[in-house]
């Protein structure tokens, strides 16, 4: 892949968006390019910024009661609906809804033709900060529902963050502890080297549940292409 | 599944498919009409249309469906609002997409440094995302904030996934451009 090339995939590669081999160039190619590095860069630092610092706007108690009044189902569960919804909007994160993750897989389901159900080998590719809370509870149900399942959880780019020390979720809880339950059922954590090096975490900042492996888009692929998982994107 | 659902059975599913996500709703909303009171009003007839049609949805992820429908809400309400001569709050900027075609090289003259990047603070990032033009701050909305895929993206704006990759890929050079140029200027007191 050539830095045309490049420049053209960077953004899909930000949002974890490419087909792996794609990935797998763009990464290649960064590992060769000074230029294209800071560009990418950049491009990250702009979407790190972003995402940490602009705000989410709460919808309004008031406007949630009348929507709630309005379209809620009229049984008496509504009180109970009110209050669920006043808590993800307190979270501020109601884009952590489970359909929408499953959703956002069946998209990359699309492209593999490999996943349509749950098979027994799975591969989970978490890429996003602040992905991890919905991924760990799909997981936790998915093994629920099928416990035979083997799981590996590769985490890459900003995914790797909750497998650092100390790391919590919105409502302050230690990932640490939600990895060790999935742990004990089977589940391996897996974390990018590259990207490690590349976001300037030390080793030694990863909890010791979580595998290094040098490269995390070239783990999938092997875990794919070799050993027969499919693939799903949280 | 053909005819309608009867009323109870309608209202049950519209109350667990669509009624969670009002939260998304309105932090689209506000990010597109940029003012808290419209925001309220598109979102309220944003889910008075979706209860109207939502016989006519099927699966269960509402969230872009119920998504792009608040998104036209919200540009059918700057439009009459433009209309009836209200104050515009609805931000333009000075870069339309009329100037630019979709996945043009457009050359900056700046070369943002990574540092003055990751030094943007809360105050900056929300005054350069709200002075991106509608089109780029959208898709940024979308995309960084909702985390909707590129798919997703390009069933709510109504674009191809092509256009939603060409005004993310404009609109973070914009970002990219304005939050350096900001640093900077910061940095040196002008
Ligand atoms: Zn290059």
């Amino acid at each position: 892949m050539n830095c045309k090339e490049t420049t053209r995939f960077l953004h899909g590669y930000l949002d974890a968006e490419l087909a792996l081999g794609d990935a797998l160039a763009v990464e290649e190619h960064l590992q060769g390019c000074p230029r294209c590095r800071t560009h990418h860069a950049n491009l990250r630092a702009v979407q790190t910024a972003v995402r940490r610092h602009i705000e989410h706007h709460a919808a309004p108690a008031s406007l949630r009661a009348r929507l709630a009044a309005r379209y809620g189902d009229e049984d008496g569960s509504t009180a109970a609906s009110t209050r669920r919804w006043s808590g993800v909007a307190a979270a501020g994160a109601a884009a952590l809804l489970l359909a929408a993750v499953w959703i956002g897989a069946g998209s990359v389901d699309d492209r593999s033709k490999r996943a349509a159900q749950l098979p027994a080998k799975v591969v989970v590719h978490i890429s996003q900060s602040g992905s991890a809370t919905a991924a760990l509870r799909n997981l936790a149900n998915h093994l629920e529902a099928s416990p035979g399942t083997t799981v590996v959880v590769v985490a890459h780019n900003e995914g790797v963050d909750f497998l650092m020390r100390g790391a919590r979720d919105a409502s302050g809880q230690l990932y640490e502890s939600a990895v060790a339950k999935l742990k004990s059922r089977g589940v391996d954590f897996r974390i990018c080297g590259n990207t490690l090096v590349r976001l300037k975490f030390d080793s030694g900042q990863v909890i010791p549940a979580a595998t290094l492996v040098p490269s995390g888009v070239a783990e999938i692929s092997r875990l794919q292409t070799q050993e027969g998982y499919a693939y799903l994107r949280l | 599944m053909g005819r309608p659902l009867p009323e109870q059975q309608k209202r049950k599913r519209f109350e667990r498919l669509v009624l969670p996500h009002s939260g998304t709703a309105y932090n689209l909303a506000i990010w597109l009409v940029r003012n808290e009171a419209q925001a309220e009003e598109a979102v309220q007839e944003a889910y008075l249309r979706a209860f109207q049609y939502f016989d006519a949805f099927r699966g269960e992820n509402a969230r872009p469906w119920l998504l792009r429908i608040v998104r036209n809400t919200c540009y059918t309400l700057i439009a009459r609002n433009r209309e009836l001569g209200e104050p515009d709050v609805f931000d333009e900027g000075d870069h339309g997409e009329e100037t630019v075609a979709p996945g043009a090289v457009v050359s900056f003259p700046a070369n943002p440094e990574t540092a003055a990047i990751e030094s943007a603070d809360r105050e900056l990032v929300q005054r350069c995302v709200g002075a991106l033009p509608a089109e780029f701050r959208e898709v940024v909305i979308l995309r960084e904030l909702q985390e909707c895929s590129y798919k997703e993206i390009s069933a709510i704006a109504e674009i191809p996934i092509g256009t939603v990759m060409s005004r993310l890929a404009r609109g973070r050079r914009l970002l990219e451009v304005a939050l350096d140029r900001h640093v900077e200027r910061k940095e040196t007191g002008t």
